[in-house]
């Protein structure tokens, strides 16, 4: 059995030169121990190159070369025209480096900022921190389990995920789903919508230095989300959209807190937002920033509040519908100013219109089965099928293919935040840096859905 | 299924269509060669019967035999989902006009094709990797690139390990060397 050589030896001690030397001789002369220990400390503060991150530019890593805290250019040669536009500093310009790992980047985004004194030259957005290869798992799982695969991508609104891969599946299928099952499918999902535009509220707030709001936000999410549990099992990852149906009937439990809850939740909505709709330090932080016209949304591909706090009238459940929403009776809020404020007060009169959307499906809701009938290994035929559904932040959707086998051949998710997030670089510049997180929040990112 | 805008998108795009227009639940399906992609977008985009305003989505495919880009698009003017499949990409060279003339926003989802499947989209400014660090050198999405274990498809996981286009890698030692091994064809 070999024997573990300790690292130093308490007697006869090796030596560099390869003497060995009584342990009573081994003692290193004093100028000897200090540089020894002045290597020791430059090697700790320095990593070894094999361990240093390529993907980081210098500004992180060369922290013992004061010149170099701010050295914009990366380590590795500039890949791209825009990298190279980017990295090059002007007169009077430094960079400084938002996240990954920020309280204000509403999870593991990097923007590496481009700044002239406080105001924003230019932005550039670092991604991938949270990716996990959703899209490669789901395409070695079989049509179950992609399911609770997208699960995961957007941990605030996870219901959304579910309904696009559903909607795809289905239609690879060709199964019909009962109309009760539609009706809890829109249920549910309105209620998750309420709980995130809540929680955006709660956050923009938090971002703009405001700590009252996000306790009211949170409240209302976890009543939802208990409530959701009390259907589902779980609180965030609820897994319960089936192809073809949904995983269980409305239970009493579920029905009771629901009830509780839409006896004051128009009126607790008109609380919430009058923290914010009437402050005065937020109205003014909001209105005239960031804002975004409709050619440029149009342009981007921005979806959801962001694209109707623009004037663009674009809600999948109205543009192109689906499931039950053609019977139901709500209206599509839009804006015309495109700033942060209108994105705001856009996503509270979502809340408003979801309320009057859950109302109408407790009163319409028909009896019935809740799931079709499926057999238990789905091998639908060769085919190309797009779901998409309005998420609270966008359009959602999903792709899917299927080659006659029981995965899919190819399960692409299109994420709202993805390309909500891409307009950054075109609204930031000429903001200040304080603004900055108060746009990016307006935006309503989710870095789980973009990262993937 | 929207049977004028399949009658409106012959009429326009009579010679760069590959194929018939397909249509299926509330999808129209048109397919066209990489080199009409700037035509034809522009004509969905601009033309007044047309008017294909929104991206939906931008996607990748890797059929095992070609490479493919998938464009989603919605129009006020039509009920039906439009998909533009660009087919007749070469896998070991695959090679796309960008679509950010159109869309600024394609930026991103450009990216990340390229990132995934190694597409590259002439025209696109920022075509760097997004997801994966910048020295990462596989595309995982591609069909030759295998999970380094196979533990997602073991019957122990619950899942049936019926019908697939590849083998499993075997893999002895080093599990990541699985991943940059060569195509099986």
């Amino acid at each position: 059995m070999p024997t573990r050589q300790r690292a130093t030896q308490p007697d006869g001690a090796t030596q560099p030169d390869g003497a060995t030397q009584p342990a009573h001789a081994a003692r290193t002369s004093q100028a000897a121990r200090a540089s020894q220990a002045a290597t020791a400390k430059a090697q700790r503060q320095r990593p070894p190159e094999q361990y240093r991150s390529d993907d980081d530019p210098r500004i992180m890593l060369d922290r013992e070369v004061g010149a170099d805290l701010f050295e914009p250019i990366p380590p590795y040669p500039v890949r791209t025209e825009r990298e190279a536009e980017f990295y090059t500093r002007g007169d009077g310009e430094m960079f400084l480096n938002v996240g990954p790992h920020h309280p204000a980047t509403h999870g593991v985004l990097r923007l590496v900022l481009k700044l002239s004194g406080e105001q924003v030259v230019d932005v550039d957005p670092v991604l991938g921190y949270l990716h996990r290869g959703v899209e490669k798992i789901c395409e070695n799982s079989d049509y179950y389990h992609v399911i609770d695969q997208v699960d995961p991508l957007e941990y605030v609104s996870s219901l959304f995920q579910e309904w696009a891969a559903v909607l795809a599946f289905e239609q690879l299928m060709d199964v019909e789903v009962p109309p009760r099952a539609e009706y809890i499918r829109v249920l549910t999902s309105e209620l998750l919508r309420v709980s995130s535009h809540t929680l955006f509220m709660g956050f923009l707030a938090l971002d703009l230095g405001g700590l009252a709001p996000i306790l009211y936000s949170f409240i209302e999410r976890d009543e939802i989300v208990e409530m959701l549990a009390a259907l589902t099992g779980a609180r965030m990852l609820f897994n319960y959209f089936r192809i073809g149906g949904v995983n269980g009937d409305l239970n009493h439990e579920f029905l009771s807190r629901l009830g509780d809850w839409m006896s004051r939740a128009a009126k607790q909505t008109e609380a919430n937002t009058g923290l914010l709709n009437e402050n005065e330090i937020f109205v003014r932080r909001a209105r005239g920033v960031g804002i975004l016209d409709r050619e440029m949304a149009l342009r981007f591909g921005v979806t959801g509040g962001n694209l109707r706090a623009s004037g663009v009238p674009f809600d999948v459940r109205r543009a192109h519908p689906y499931s039950v929403y053609p019977q139901l009776d709500f209206n599509v809020p839009t804006r015309l100013e495109g700033d942060s404020l209108a994105r705001y007060l856009i996503r509270m009169d979502e809340v408003r219109e979801s309320i009057r959307i859950i109302d109408q499906c407790l009163h319409n809701m028909p009896d019935g089965p809740v799931m079709a009938k499926l057999p238990r290994l789905l091998r639908p035929r060769p085919g190309r099928a797009w779901g998409a559904v309005e998420g609270p932040r966008g359009m959602l959707g999903v792709y899917a293919i299927s080659d006659g086998s029981d995965q899919p051949f190819r399960f692409r998710i299109h994420d709202p935040s993805f390309l909500n997030l891409a307009v950054v670089p075109y609204l930031l510049p000429g903001n200040l840096l304080a603004d900055t997180m108060a746009i990016v929040s307006s935006l309503d990112p989710v870095l789980g859905g973009i990262d993937k | 299924m929207d049977r004028s805008l399949k009658r409106r998108l012959e009429a326009r795009l009579s010679s760069q269509l590959r194929g018939p227009v397909r249509q299926r639940h509330d999808q129209t399906e048109i397919r066209i060669g990489p080199g009409d992609v700037p035509d034809v977008l522009r004509t969905l985009h601009d033309a007044v019967d047309l008017r294909f305003e929104i991206l939906a989505d931008l996607a990748g495919v890797d059929t095992g035999q070609e490479m493919q880009v998938v464009y989603h698009l919605w129009s006020e003017t039509a009920s039906d989902w439009l998909r533009v499949i660009v087919e007749g990409i070469s896998r070991d060279d695959p090679r796309c006009p960008s679509a950010t003339f159109l869309w600024i926003g394609a930026e991103w989802p450009e990216r990340e094709a390229y990132d995934m499947f190694g597409i590259v989209f002439e025209g696109n400014r920022d075509l760097r990797r997004i997801f994966m660090p910048p020295d990462y050198t596989s595309f995982p999405l591609r069909k030759d690139f295998l999970l380094p274990d196979d533990a997602a498809r073991s019957p122990g996981a619950g899942v049936r390990h019926v019908e697939r286009p590849h083998a499993p890698a075997v893999v002895a030692g080093d599990p990541a060397a699985g991943i940059r091994r060569a195509p099986a064809s």
